[in-house]
């Protein structure tokens, strides 16, 4: 995956089939946060009304930006094939949400496999899809990452 | 014939220890906590995002979540800090308002 244009708001992005494949299955996981996981305060029990709002706010930012994902993926004119593989157009406003999905898909993937402190040392059957969603939206994350960085220092 | 007045003894208020916090004083903290999960490079980029931090300042309060376990980000009012807290949760970041006793 490479960033090939970016021009003001406007980023363009191509991506090899196997790599256009596994970003469409990644972002078919989310959300993967659990609704009670973020806590306002430390001190803040479940009931607290404050904290009640919040977990609705969440949620309805996950419900807005499921339906936003969906719209950008089947926007013929966002994801388009060409000779080298495929062609991803995204706006700033985009990127940044999708850099939102990737890390609810990671950070929702390690809590169910237990919110380990330290890297894993064993994996057997049931943890390895996790294990590999957490680690591929990583990949991901990162690179959308970099490549932002690259254009906005470009420009 | 004497009018007999009486003594008053001069009333001493006593210093005010503790002023209640409104919801508008800006007597929250907004604080980052540290996880094994969020990569580095993308806390820093949050960071810019929500705060409109350059890189520097940014990769500070990141390196001290990282090395101190968190790093208080802000201190605003109520409505504030609760705000940006949703905004560092929108990115999935480990953040919480606290009152700053």
């Amino acid at each position: 995956m490479k960033l090939v244009r970016h021009a003001g708001e406007r980023f363009e992005f191509q991506l090899g089939g196997r790599e256009k494949d596994l970003l469409m299955e990644i972002l078919g996981l989310y959300p993967r946060i659990p609704s009670a996981y973020q806590r306002l305060s430390k001190s803040a029990g479940s009931e607290e009304p404050n904290q009640r709002l919040l977990e609705e706010a969440l949620a309805e930012q996950r419900r807005e930006n499921k339906k936003q994902l969906q719209a950008l993926l089947a926007d013929r004119e966002k994801m388009t094939e060409n000779a080298q593989g495929w062609r991803l157009a995204l706006t700033s406003a985009e990127l940044e949400q999708l850099l939102q999905i990737l890390n609810d898909v990671r950070v929702g993937s390690w809590v169910r496999l237990g919110s380990p402190e330290s890297r894993l040392e064993v994996l057997d059957e049931k943890m390895a899809p996790d294990f590999w969603a957490m680690e591929t939206a990583g990949f991901f994350q990162i690179r959308f990452l970099q490549m932002l960085e690259k254009g906005t220092n470009r420009s | 014939m004497e009018i007999a007045t009486p003594e008053v003894a001069p009333i001493i208020v006593p210093e005010q220890q503790e002023k209640p916090k409104s919801g508008l004083e800006p007597g929250y903290l907004v604080v980052c906590w540290n996880d094994p999960v969020n990569f580095m490079d993308y806390v820093t980029h949050v960071f810019q995002r929500v705060f409109g931090w350059p890189r520097k300042k940014a990769e500070f309060h990141m390196l001290q979540v990282h090395e101190q376990g968190k790093s208080v980000l802000t201190r605003e009012s109520l409505e504030k800090a609760e705000h940006y807290v949703h905004q560092l949760q929108k990115y999935s970041l480990h953040a919480t308002m606290e009152r700053d006793e």
